[in-house]
């Protein structure tokens, strides 16, 4: 497993996908930079306090580029073998499919944490350039371990996708199939049915946002489901599709 | 000599549409077994069988003497492959890639990459990336990448798709390299005769999905008749003159004037004679024997192929 993990690090040597990446994870610390910037020249006598902007950079990463980016990321990581015409090389090696399917997934969870902490550091220096207030350790941790929460819960719902991504083998559809989930989480940011959407349920748990019609526990399941159900389909999947 | 690769019963069906039909093959130990067939003959898909990529619908697959499908990880160890086009990390450079199948392959053996480079002389650019590479470059890290860990059988399909003349001369000096130095056992597949015809030992034709010959050389050639050929101003004048004049009735009559005369070898003077007395004219008389390629078409009942 350690090789193949090595490997699918070595195939992103020089790859302009995480370059990208990294720019779309600095998108929401940018987009929460530019909002405060604007309140602060209406308002300049109100402070703007380090964790509201965490809270907004987590709101914005998890319910709407979070789910894209990610899902463009989980495409990349699975779909590059068919485009790049590897698969056959791959699976010729005498390497399971489910290992590959696994080290895949490893990557992935590194990217995607990777990505939660470019997000996060970004808030923070632009939080200290823009003088924000209220920074402590203690808002530092929150915000972090609600950043990793949220990032993690989200990397359990790429299973989905990555059925998505194999039933295709094409970039379109999971970008459709991402679009259409972030317009689920658009759709229900105001609804209390958001703690049963597995995509904004990510948002309630990381934020501890819970909502009095739903248990936590509604919220935790349809995540766990959700992902459970998209590592089966992968994997049955994939052990029986033939590769061309 | 032993059977490296035998399959049984090999059939693989998409619906109703026998892609492979009840397949048969054979190849045994330290051949070059030249896997022949117009496209969409089977042949990929015969080949993607014996890799484990395509799940037969029917029949077994040995090679070494294991079932393939119970034993496929010890299998493909000692296995190196091309399927068609070699796809590569374009991103990264050809020791890079190689280096991928090294770990995965647990090749251990320090300078294992650069002496697969070497052999297929790729050792002096390490610094350009895969991306920037010819298709000529690409199918020879293909057969880099295949070798890289010593197989014992190496299986190319089309390994010389889409390369120019050169790239096809030296993708088969290398075959031919291979099989001699390394003793490696090689499944070559090709739609282009030449090219099966410069390397195996042993051909199986694939039609329609059906294994319809399998044949080494030696013995095709044993087969193989020798004619007479004249190029005539009148064939069918001078086929009735055959019949009457020297009672021959095997021949055939081809394209553009020329018959083809099995029989009589060493009498084209008199034949020749003949044909001119009752004014024929002949342009051209060869003593030639069938090649592949007539052998090819008969067996397939007519059509033409690379």
């Amino acid at each position: 497993m350690v090789n193949l993990v090595y490997t699918e690090l070595l195939k992103l040597k020089r790859a302009k996908m995480f370059m990208v990446s990294l720019i779309g994870a600095a998108a929401a610390p940018l987009m929460v930079f530019i909002g405060y910037l604007d309140y602060k020249a209406k308002k300049p006598d109100m402070p703007v306090l380090f964790s509201e902007a965490f809270s907004q950079t987590n709101l914005y990463v998890l319910l709407l580029i979070g789910t894209l980016l990610y899902g463009v990321i989980t495409a990349y990581l699975f779909n590059r073998e068919y485009v790049e015409d590897t698969l056959k090389n791959l699976l010729t090696i005498p390497v399971s499919k489910i290992s590959f399917i696994a080290s895949k997934l490893v990557l992935l969870f590194i990217w995607i944490l990777v990505l939660t902490l470019v997000a996060w550091g970004l808030t923070f220096i632009l939080g200290w350039i823009g003088q924000y207030e209220g920074l402590s350790a203690g808002v530092l941790l929150q915000s972090l371990k609600q950043f990793l929460i949220g990032g993690s819960l989200l990397f359990l719902l790429s299973t989905p996708t990555i059925f998505v991504t194999f039933l295709f083998k094409n970039y379109v559809p999971t970008i459709i199939f991402t679009a259409v989930i972030t317009m689920g989480n658009v759709a229900l940011a105001n609804r209390e049915y958001k703690a049963l959407y597995p995509w904004s349920a990510v948002h309630l748990i990381a934020d501890n946002g819970f909502v009095p019609e739903y248990p936590p526990l509604y919220s935790y399941a349809a995540i766990i489901a959700t992902a459970i159900i998209g590592l089966i389909a992968t994997i049955v999947y994939f052990k029986k599709a033939d590769i061309h | 000599m032993s059977a490296i690769i035998k399959t049984t019963h090999l059939t693989k069906a998409y619906g109703t549409q026998k892609a492979v039909d009840n397949l048969h093959m054979t190849v045994e130990q330290g051949q070059i077994y030249g896997f022949l067939g117009q496209n969409g003959a089977g042949k990929t898909t015969t080949i993607r069988m014996l890799l484990g990529l395509i799940k037969p619908t029917q029949g077994q697959i040995e090679i070494f003497g294991e079932n393939l499908l119970t034993k496929q990880k010890e299998i493909l160890r000692r296995v190196g492959s091309i399927v068609e086009f070699s796809g590569f990390y374009e991103n990264l450079t050809a020791r890079e890639n190689l280096l991928i199948n090294a770990k995965l392959m647990g090749v251990h053996k320090k300078n294992a990459i650069e002496e697969a480079l070497e052999i297929v002389g790729l050792q002096n650019e390490p610094a350009k990336l895969v991306g920037k590479y010819s298709l000529g470059m690409k199918q020879r890290l293909g057969i880099a990448r295949a070798i890289l860990h010593h197989p014992e059988l190496l299986i190319l399909d089309e390994p010389t798709n889409g390369l120019d003349p050169i790239g096809i001369k030296e993708i088969r000096k290398l075959i031919t390299t291979l099989a001699e130095e390394r003793k490696i056992t090689i499944l070559i597949s090709s739609h282009i005769l030449s090219e099966v015809e410069q390397l195996a030992d042993q051909i199986g034709i694939i039609h329609q999905g059906k294994l319809l010959e399998e044949i080494s050389f030696a013995e095709l050639r044993t087969r193989n008749r020798k004619f007479l050929e004249f190029q005539v101003s009148n064939d069918n004048k001078a086929a009735m003159l055959l019949e009457q004049r020297f009672d021959i009735f095997d021949y055939e009559v081809h394209d553009d004037g020329k018959i083809r005369v099995y029989s009589h070898i060493g009498q084209q003077g008199k034949i020749n004679k003949m044909l001119v007395e009752h004014d024929i004219e002949v342009s051209r008389i060869a003593l030639s024997e069938d090649r592949l390629e007539d052998y090819f078409i008969k067996l397939i009942g007519g059509g033409t192929i690379g």
